[in-house]
This record gives structure tokens, sequence and C-alpha cells, in this order.
């Protein structure tokens, strides 16, 4: 027997893939899009206002959506060329160590995977944010102890952490842009959190069309530069 | 309790991020009498000083580990992950 | 009204007048004023009515420390008139006293002799007790701070937590808290400074010109320290410090801390210290500085260092007639010559014995001490201004939290700090750098320490680091020298109070010592001395002085009772922070309240626990078929080639030997033999198993499991699923026929067994299928990508339109179960159940040949006589029992209690799961329920209620 029930995009055409955070997105005003079986907010109607929310205060997207996998397997970090602490930029996805053993990848699915590893599609077992904009630390500082400081969180670090007293994990994608995931049960109260503290700092959600606009998330050799 | 741990994966956290998993006692590797039993199941040393205890990290990596830490400080004076030469037996 | 003209520091703004109103009536202020300030201007002296005596109180230190300008704003009390600042149309009232702060009823409580000694509740009302609920709503209205409206509207305001991590926490933004906060943030440190003041600069702001503190502070800013303002240290808590700001609770997490939290200017204790007009020395001058609000017109001074001086000369420039200064100090210090050419009267050795006036203060006695007490040769003065300075003590509280240590310095009269923990430096006047610009050096050098420990700086920082060092050590101690006041003057002429906030006098400490607390930490208990809104601020010192004089102790033995946090009194809801509650919800969460779920807290989910009617969605799944939502179920995925034998050692029972695509149920036992969890555990393929806890015990079994992973280093992959997948259980006679209008997979009894577990496409989508019965009916438990969940639900619901499909909530199932006599473990179970008194000794597989969690403990108890066993029982009269009722045996005696009990509406009986005697655990047994005073007969079943031998499950 396979894993296959795991797997969102495993659904036949009509079963679209939604996310938690759908229902509060669409009061906020979101445009949605099936986007790889997967409904999701490409615009809240206002382009000019998201991006100057990105670039003057925080906005925050949804990005549930994104693939996930967890590798397990001994030594697998190592062998992965990964450093705990440091999510590394590899085709498309965010390779994130979590033990010696242990690692997420977080984006497009990889072509290769190292040998004597186990692959789980935890897809929808986390709902994921993308928090963009010079207060998004700010932001964070709300409901979360994290360091995000750039001189201790610097682009491409990997900070598993408590979020608004869940679970949590945050990548800094780039300067003043961090990708952050926590339980999928838990979207509709991450999503309340967030609008919260953002909104009171001059933030707002954004769409994908926002989110891709702006600068894309480093490369490997980009992060190492 | 605002004490800070530091996880042998994931760095310095503060301490309501971990689960404590109580000291660490070394299970009967064979058939315990009555008594030994209750004691491994029922009875700490409780220590005012030193001592060797699991954590969780429940928020982050959700691994377990060991601390020695000083229960009249707080003060944690090493970790290692299970299966560590230096962890614990 | 007595506002001054212009003064070089006020903070006021004469172009914006803004009006409030007092107890209702209207008063006008300017803009910069504080309540107090503009009250004060308006002619007010007294502000409130103490906590036992009901004494007028009027202004005294200005800065919130002492309690004697408490009132209540915009309905909630607690604030400090004397800092809180002025906003238009605020409504202001006056707490602890009726009807009016003029005429107040209570206050007979100050001219009946001692009507409130120490321990006075204790003593007088402890009999008859069933009277003391009346005595209690008397003294209640007679005693207190203010009061909370009754109900308290929804709250509206908003309050946040703020993480902020620094390289360097200074607290206090006095002369030295801004130089360290300057000199750390110039060498690049990320510096915090936090100050409680209207603005940052301390008593620079009193003593100096503004222009001159907001330069000093805007050096630190523009160097790059984030500055909070009117922000309360409340505590240091492991070297995290919560600092209170408006509505904002900053949680500071700093590598190093300076505190530079400053001196409390000390009252005197004598005669009439209380009177409205009696004021600190800081106190009068912060009025005529920064609010030009002249504190009087004809001053007495009593000081006992230069501090005292100081103010004369300040005061008696903005026009106070200064008609004597007492100071105790045989030889006054330096500033008495400049006293001396204004043509005023400096006492040397003197100090003021008694205050007196009714309303406020209209007279000063001053007299010559003479080992310790007053001497003859007094003198009386008219005055409406009584200004008293009894030293200053270190405001160490926060260190002290730290881990600072003190000890009493004999010289200056009060408890100094002498060492602090590493990463806590301490500067300025709280250890002792005075004047201010001894402080500002030490703040300076605190900051350069700071930062070259972190690594911060160059080679000419640390120089001057070096040099400044050497520099302050040279200077040597640069204060002037102080006398040291007696513990109490004055005392047989009128009331002396050590502690203003709670009323207690000298003797009262007296007494309370003759009646045998004659330890601080007892005096405190007894007396309530030190418990007030001043937390020992006021009181502390004068407190262990009469102390020490009345056990004849030295004051170091004496010592200070323990320093705790919150340093200041702060909101509850500060503290409560944000109100949202972290909850879990299903994916389908949406569709339940669409469908008139009644959705309610089941552990960390928001779950429905009907649609409106249990009892029908019950009969449902008999009668057709019903659709329960059971995300919440914890889902663990077990891989690898050790997966097996993993879950044997786990389990009492066996996992290894299970075919894939077949399910086993299982409970979890600790190694004492106690049932923890239970679940269903299916097979996948050789390596993988996928295993189901129940919804409140997810989290604790996946620690459970990866914990004897991590002790056992087993080749085992584990992952939690459990928030990934969605779930729901599809039960009832119809359930098969849905299943097929769905989903191609042939769902016939001989194609998929009870028990079997297949992978579909449903609706579309990739399932996991369990055939499970829970509820007791055929059923399907099908589990699929959360992302899915309102997709397949929709659809299931419509193909079972036909067929009287209809959604069950969590009570339903309840009830559902119990027919089955499946248990809810903690709620039949509880952590000394094991599973042989749980009555499932099949579960348990001694023979096993390896080790396994619980096998010692369960082979001792194995065959062992239970003392009380799990069993059903039936009500012949109807009657539902409380669950949590009292089984008796047959004597009375508890033996037992009733786990669950619910009316089946298939069976049109009244059904429950109990532990009883074992000796009752047998069919037909008549149990005695005793449900709070009812006693009522029950009937032992010990197979199911319903379908007891599996049928229809299995058809």
């Amino acid at each position: 027997m396979s894993l296959e029930f795991l797997s969102a995009g495993a659904a036949a055409p009509d079963a679209v893939a939604r996310s938690p955070m759908e229902r509060q997105a669409r009061a906020a005003g979101a445009q949605f899009e099936v986007r790889d079986g997967w409904n999701v907010a490409t615009s809240y109607g206002s382009p000019e206002q998201e991006q100057h929310a990105c670039a003057s205060t925080a906005g925050w997207a949804d990005v549930s959506h994104l693939g996930k996998l967890e590798l397990q397997g001994q030594g697998i970090t190592k062998r992965a060329g990964l450093e705990l602490g440091r999510a590394a930029r590899r085709d498309g996805a965010w390779w994130c160590p979590l033990t010696p053993d242990r690692a997420l990848v977080i984006g497009e699915r990889p072509e290769r995977i190292p040998d004597e590893t186990g692959v789980v599609d935890v897809g929808t077992v986390f709902a994921a944010m993308t928090l963009v904009g010079p207060l998004s630390r700010e932001v964070f500082a709300r409901f979360c102890a994290a360091d995000l400081r750039p001189k201790v969180t610097p682009v491409t670090g990997l900070r598993p952490v408590s979020i608004a007293r869940q679970p949590g994990l945050i990548v800094c994608e780039a300067d003043d842009r961090y990708l952050f995931l926590f339980g999928w049960a838990v979207g509709q109260y991450m999503w309340t959190v967030v609008d919260d503290a953002a909104v009171h700092l001059g933030g707002r959600p954004v769409g994908l069309a926002t989110l891709d606009s702006l600068a894309a998330p480093l490369t490997e050799e980009a992060a190492r530069a | 309790m605002s004490y800070l741990l530091t996880c042998p994966n994931c760095g310095v956290r503060e301490v309501n991020d971990f689960a404590f998993g109580g000291e660490v006692s070394a299970r009967p590797k064979s058939r315990p009498t009555f008594r030994e039993l209750n004691t491994y199941n029922y009875f700490r040393r409780n220590v005012a000083g030193v001592q060797r205890e699991w954590w969780f990290h429940r928020s982050g990596c959700r691994a377990w580990f060991i601390a020695e830490r000083d229960t009249r400080t707080n003060e944690v004076l090493s970790i290692s992950r299970p299966g560590d030469p230096k962890a614990p037996s | 009204m007595s506002r001054l003209p212009e003064q070089p520091g006020e903070r006021i703004n004469r172009n914006r007048v803004i009006s409030f109103t007092f107890d209702g009536k209207r008063v006008e202020a300017f803009e910069g004023d504080t309540v107090g300030s503009a009250l004060y201007a308006a002619g007010r002296r007294t502000f409130s009515r103490s906590f036992k005596y009901h004494r007028r109180r009027g202004l005294m230190c200005c800065a919130g420390n002492c309690p004697n300008c408490i009132v209540s704003v915009d309905g909630a009390p607690g604030a400090r008139a004397c800092i809180e600042p002025v906003r238009a149309g605020m409504r202001v009232e006056h707490v602890n006293a009726f009807p009016s702060l003029e005429v107040d009823a209570m206050s007979v409580t100050d001219k009946s002799g001692p009507f409130t000694p120490p321990g006075f509740y204790y003593k007088t009302f402890i009999r008859p007790r069933r009277l003391w609920p009346l005595y209690e709503k008397v003294l209640r209205n007679a005693a207190g701070l203010g009061r909370l409206a009754e109900e308290q509207p929804e709250r509206e305001w908003r309050t946040e937590y703020r993480r902020r991590h620094a390289d360097v926490l200074v607290i206090g933004g006095g002369a030295a808290g801004i130089s360290a906060a300057a000199a750390a943030a110039q060498l690049g440190a990320d510096v915090v400074l936090v100050d409680e003041g209207p603005e940052p600069g301390g008593r620079l702001l009193v003593e100096e010109s503004r222009e001159e503190v907001r330069t000093m502070v805007q050096a630190a800013r523009e160097a790059g320290a984030e500055i909070i303002e009117r922000g309360s240290a409340l505590g240091f808590f492991d070297g995290l410090v919560p600092v209170w700001q408006g509505d904002t609770l900053h949680q500071i997490r700093a590598r190093r801390h300076v505190l530079a939290t400053g001196t409390i200017e000390q009252p005197l204790v004598f005669a009439g210290n209380d009177l409205p007009g009696v004021m600190l020395s800081d106190g009068a001058r912060r009025l005529a500085a920064m609010y030009a609000v002249q504190p009087g017109t004809r001053a007495v001074i009593a000081t006992t260092s230069d501090r005292g001086l100081e103010a004369a000369i300040a005061l008696h420039a903005t026009g106070v007639s200064v008609a004597a200064v007492a100071d105790l100090r045989a030889t006054p210090g330096a500033p008495a010559s400049a006293l001396a050419q204004l043509g005023i009267e400096v006492l040397p050795g003197h100090t003021v014995i008694e205050a007196r006036g009714k309303k406020a203060v209209s007279q000063a006695v001053l007299a010559p001490v003479e080992g310790g007490r007053a001497g003859t040769t007094e003198r009386t003065f008219d005055c409406d201004l009584v200004v008293v300075s009894g030293g200053a003590i270190p405001a160490s509280s926060l260190l002290l939290q730290a881990g600072a240590q003190t000890r009493y310095d004999e010289a200056l009269g009060h408890f100094a700090v002498t060492d602090t923990p590493e990463h806590v430096a301490a500067a300025g006047e709280v250890v002792g750098a005075g004047p201010r610009d001894a402080a500002a050096d030490s703040g300076r050098l605190a900051g350069l320490q700071a930062a070259h420990a972190l690594g911060f700086g160059d080679v000419d920082s640390r120089y001057a680091e070096h040099a400044l060092g050497d520099a302050i050590a040279r200077a040597g101690d640069r204060r002037a020298p102080v006398a040291v006041a007696p513990a109490a003057i004055g005392v047989d002429r009128g009331k002396c109070f050590a502690c203003v906030c709670e009323d207690v006098t000298s003797k009262d400490i007296g007494i309370g010592i003759a009646e045998g607390y004659d330890s601080i930490e007892l005096a405190k208990r007894y007396t309530t001395v030190t418990m007030g809104p001043c937390q020992g601020r006021m009181c502390q010192v004068p407190s262990v002085r009469v102390m020490a004089q009345q056990t004849g102790q030295s004051l170091g033995d004496v010592g200070t009772t323990t320093a705790r946090p919150p340093w200041v009194s702060v909101p509850m809801g500060i503290l409560g922070g944000p109100t949202y509650e972290p909850a879990k919800r299903s994916s389908i969460h949406g569709r339940h309240r669409e469908l008139g779920g009644d959705v309610r807290w089941a552990g960390d989910w928001r779950r429905p626990y009907d649609y409106g009617d249990p009892q029908a969605e019950a009969l449902a799944v008999h009668q057709a078929a019903g659709l329960i939502d059971v995300s919440t179920l914890g889902k663990l995925l077990v891989g690898g080639p050790d997966a097996g034998e993993f879950l044997d050692r786990l389990y009492p029972n066996r996992f290894s030997n299970l075919a894939p695509g077949r399910i086993r149920y299982g409970v979890i036992s600790s190694d004492a033999g106690r049932i923890v969890d239970d679940g269903t555990i299916c097979r996948l393929d050789d390596e993988s198993f996928y295993v189901t806890t129940t919804s409140s015990g997810a989290g604790a079994v996946e620690e459970w499991f990866s914990w004897w992973l991590a002790d056992w280093g087993m080749r085992v992959r584990l992952t939690d699923v459990t928030q990934g997948l969605s779930a729901v259980n599809l039960a009832g006679p119809r359930a098969r026929e849905i299943m097929s209008a769905v989903t191609d997979l042939d769902c016939s009894n001989e194609a998929f067994k009870y028990l079997d577990a297949k992978h579909a496409q449903i609706a579309g989508v990739a399932c996991l299928v369990l055939r499970i019965g829970f509820v007791g009916e055929v059923g399907y438990e099908i589990h699929f990508p959360a992302a899915h969940g309102e997709h397949l639900w929709d659809a299931l619901l419509e193909a079972g339109k036909p067929h009287g499909l209809r959604p069950f909530g969590l009570e339903p199932q309840r009830i559902l179960r119990l027919q089955k006599m499946h248990i809810l473990v903690g709620q039949d179970t509880d952590s000394e159940s094991t599973p042989f008194g749980a009555a499932m000794p099949w579960i348990v597989k001694l023979d096993k040949e390896q080790d396994f969690i619980g096998k010692w403990a369960l082979e001792h108890y194995d065959g062992e006589a239970l003392e009380t066993s799990l069993v059903g029982f039936t009500m012949a009269n109807g009657y539902v029992p409380t669950e949590g009722s009292v089984v008796t045996d047959g004597n009375g005696t508890p033996a037992g209690q009733v786990t669950s009990s619910r009316y089946s509406p298939v069976l049109d009986r009244v059904i429950g799961m109990a532990w009883v005697p074992a000796a009752l655990a047998k069919d037909g047994a008549q149990i005695t329920i005793s449900d709070e005073g009812r006693t009522t007969q029950g009937v032992v079943q010990t197979k199911p209620f319903y379908d007891p031998e599996g049928e229809v499950l299995r058809s």
C-alpha cells in the first residue's frame, strides 16, 4: 500500500485543494485562481496598496499550497549537504534540516532525493504564510519570541520555534521576507493573530501576484554570496 | 521560569518552547522485582543540584535531548542528543 | 491658583487649556499637566482618604511612588494622579471616602483610639464565625483603594505583547542611564533604554534645563538606541524583563543589562507626618519645576542631607518663603552657606517632630535630636508646607530580583547594593554614584563595559573605558555626608506613620513585635507594612528602623523583605495580553457552522457537539447512515525496517504479525501497567504502519513514541500527520450503498471485510479507508488530505441524501460508542486503570517473547485479584446518573464510580459504564449508585448493550 492518501496533489481535477485560511482570505477581499489544483488567493483587489504594504509596512500572503516533503534517514542533513539552522534554496525549494536525521523540503518537489531516505508528503500537515516588509519583524514580535534581527537570523536563517504558542518554523527568505509554517488545523487561528498584529502596524494581506512580483527568494548561489 | 535552553538542533530558545521529560532514569534491563519496578516507576531523586533530564523541543524540531541542569539555579551545564557518546545512559 | 511664572524646565503648554472632571466638577489644566498638578494648581490639597483611618492625604512624592493620590480614572481604579497625564474629558474620581473626600463618615476611626491595631480583623471578627460574611461586607466597604465595576463591559481596548531582543537593556533614563545607553549604542550595540518618567531625564528634568536633558537623550537616540518612554520595568525573570508601556507589554531579552534605577527619597517618621502639605523635597521641586505649580507659600524644611538644602534654595527661588530649615547633621552641608546669604535660618542637629493642622499643615514643630529623642528646646513655625527629605534609598528591587546582594550601610542608613551578577551592571545613584556628573560617568562606564563584553568597540574605546574607570576610582565617593534619621520621633504627640499605604504606625509595629511577630517577614504579614501600593518604596526602611529600635537588633540583622515583581502596579489585562486562544479546527469546520453545529471546545479543538438533535442523529446512524468528522484523531506514520518490532515494544499486543491491509485495536500502557491511550493500528505495507490515537492524546502519544525511539535508537521513522489528514466516519446500514455512489472500490463484505484497510479514490480524492466500528454499525473511516475536507464532506452528504444520511456530532457519537462499551481513555479510565481492570485482558499478550512497555507490571497484575472492574450497567427507572456518581458497596461505602451514562434512543434504556467492586462485575449484579444524595439501583452488564456479538459490525 502506498502513502498516496497523504498527497493533496493526487486529487482529480474537480477536487480543488483549499487552504485552511481560505474563508478568511475571501472575507478580506481575496480573488482566487486555481493553480496546480490549488485554489490560491492571487490578489486582494488593490495591487498598488499591496505593493505599498510590502514596501513600507508589512504584507502577508497565504502560501499553504506550497509543497512540503519530510525526508527522514540517518544523517540526511549531512548527506544532503545541509547545515542545522540554515535553509538552502535548491531548484525552487527550501531544504530545511530539522535534526541530523530529518529535514523538510518546502516548495518544488525535488527531482532527486538522497538514498535510504523515507519521504512523506506533509503538504497539508503544515499551513504556511509569507510575511514581507520592513515591519515584518515587528509583526512577528507580537506573537513570536524568535530573535529575527538580521544579525542573528540572516537570510536563509532557519528557526523552528513557537509561533503564537504553536509549534512552527520560520525561514528568512530574503531581506525583510519570512516564510513560516504552522499546523494546518491552526490556520484560522494563525490568520487571526497575524491579521491583528499586522493591521495594527499598517499591514494588509497580499495576493500571490504581489508576492511573485517581489524579488524572488534566493538561489543557493546568491545565498552563499 | 523564563530561562533559556539550547536545543542541540535549533539553538537557544525560551524554556517554554520545550516540554520537560523528567530526570533521566535507566529502565531495568531485565525483569525487576516488584519493589524495583515501583522504584523505577514512581520514585525520583529530585536533587537540589545538577540533574540529567529529558527535554523535548515541542515547539521546534520535536526531538528529545538530554540536558544537565542545576535545579537550584536553572543553569544548564551541557546538552546532548540521545545516542551521542557523551550522553548519559 | 498657584501657577508660577514660566519655569525653565516646565512641561506644560500654557497655550493649550484642556478640561476634565474630578468628582463631577470641571477642572481646567494645561496640556502637559498631570491630574495631580492640575488639581493642586486649582487649590486641592486632599487627594484621598487613607486605607484604615480615612485620614486626609495629599500629594507627597509627585513621582508615582506613594499611595496618597490614588484615584480612579474613567472607572478604572489604581491611577496615581501625580503621574497620570491629563486628557480632555477624562473622568477622575476619588476612592475610599464616603460620601465625599471632604466629609468622610469613616474618618471617625481615626478618632476612636486603637480601632484597627495590627491583627485587628483576626482578633475581632473571628467569632462568631457565622457572622463573618456580614463583617466582611462591612470591612470591605470600610477599607480599600478603589472599587472595580461589578460588571466589566466586553473589552474594547487592545493589549499586546511585543518581544524585543537587544544587546543591552538599560533600565532608568536619568543621567546614568542615558549615558550608558548612548555609550553602548555608539559602539554599535543594539540598545533599548526604558524610562518610566513623563520623558527621559529622571531628576535632571527637575534640576537641569529641559534642553540640556533633551540633547543628551537625542545623542542616545541618534546612536541608535530605542527609547521606551513611560515604560515601567516590572521585574527581572531570568534575564527576561517585561516592560509595561500603555497598552503594550514589551518582553525584553537582552544579553547585558545596565540598571540605572536611581534612588527613592524617603519620608521622615514624626507625629502627623501624613498631613496634606507634608511633601518630599523632590515632590515639591517637581511640582514647581515641571508644572510651574507653587507647592506652598511658607515652608519649613527638614532634611538629613544636602538634598533638602538644595530644595530650600530652589523653592526660595520660586517665591516660597522658607521659615526655617532643620538639618539633622551636626554640621550642615555646603549649600547651608548659600541659604545663610538668603537670610534663611538653618538649624543644625534639628528635625521636625510634629506637623499640626486640621485639613492640612498649618504649623510645624522643630526640635534638636539628642540620643534619638527630641530635645526640649522646640520651636514652632506657621507654615502651609513641610518639606522633608529623609535620605534616599537605592531603587534596588530589580537588581535584587536579578540576583544582586545588599548590605546595610551604617553611614548611609540604608541597604546598599554590594554585588551584582554577571551580565547585570548597576550604574548611577542606585550604587551611590552621585552627584550628577559622577552618575553620568558611572553610566558611561557601564555602557562601555557592556558593549565591550559583547565584542563591540575597538582599541580606542577600550582605552577610553579604562581611562574612565581610573578617573572614577580616583575621584572616589563624592557624595556629601548624610545623617541617619531616628526610627520615629514625636510618638507621644500623635500618629507617626511608618507606612502610609496601609496606615501602619510605628506603634503598630511595636504591638506586632510584642505579640511575637519579631522578624521583618512576619511583621510584614501581620501588620501588612510594605504590602500596600508603594510596595516598600516609602516604608521599607522606616519599618526596618522601627523594628531595629524596638528589638535592639542592628538594621543589618533585621534585614529587608524579599524583592518581588511586579515593581509597579500593572493592570491584569496587560499581563493577560491578547485574548486569542490557540484553537485547532478541522478543515470541515466551516461546514459544521453552516449546518448549525453546536461548536464547543474539545481539548484544544473546536468541534460540533451536535447539529441540533443528538438523539435523532444517533438513531439515524442505526436506521440509515450518519457522517461524523473525526479529523481530530491523532495520526502517526510509523515506518522503517524496525517499525513492527517498535510497535510490539510499545503495545501489550502484537503488530509485527499484522498483515498489510489489516487493522488491529491497541491500548498503550505505561511501564506501571496503566492505560495511557488507545487507537487502531493499520499496516499499510511491510515497513509502514498508520497509527491512530485519541483526539486528546495525539500530542502525548507522538512524544511518547519519539521518546522511546530516542532511547532505543531503532531504525524507525515517525511522522505526525494528525493535522495533515481529515477523517470522517460514514456509518450505518446504508453506508455501503453510499460508498458505492462515490467510489469504484468494491465495498461488498467479501471484498472489504471488517478491520480491512483499503486505498480508494472517493469523489476524486485519494483516501485511506478503514473499516472499523467505533459507533457499532458498518462503518468506513475515511482519511484523506485536509485540503479536500469540504469537498469530500459535501460529496458524501450529497451521495447520502437519497439514503437518509445525516451528519452527527460528538454527543451522538458518545451515545453510540457507549452502546458498544467502547471505552474513552480518560473518561472511563484514569491514571490507575490497567487493561485487566478495564476488562480487556485479551489485549495483553504476556506470551510475547520480547519485552514491552508495561510488561513487568502487567505480569504482576495478571491473575491478581482486582479490587474494581469496569463494567456496563443499565438503569431500570430511566434515571441518568451524573457521570462521576459514586457506586457504593453493600455497606454504603464508596467503592467505585460511574464514568459514562446516557439515554440510548435505540435501546430506549439508560445505559452506562462504571467501576464496581470486582465481586459485582458479573451480569445481573445489582449496583447501588449514589448521585448527590439520590440513591438508585443499576444492573450490571458485561457485554455490549448493542450488537453484543458484533454481527452487525461484521455484516
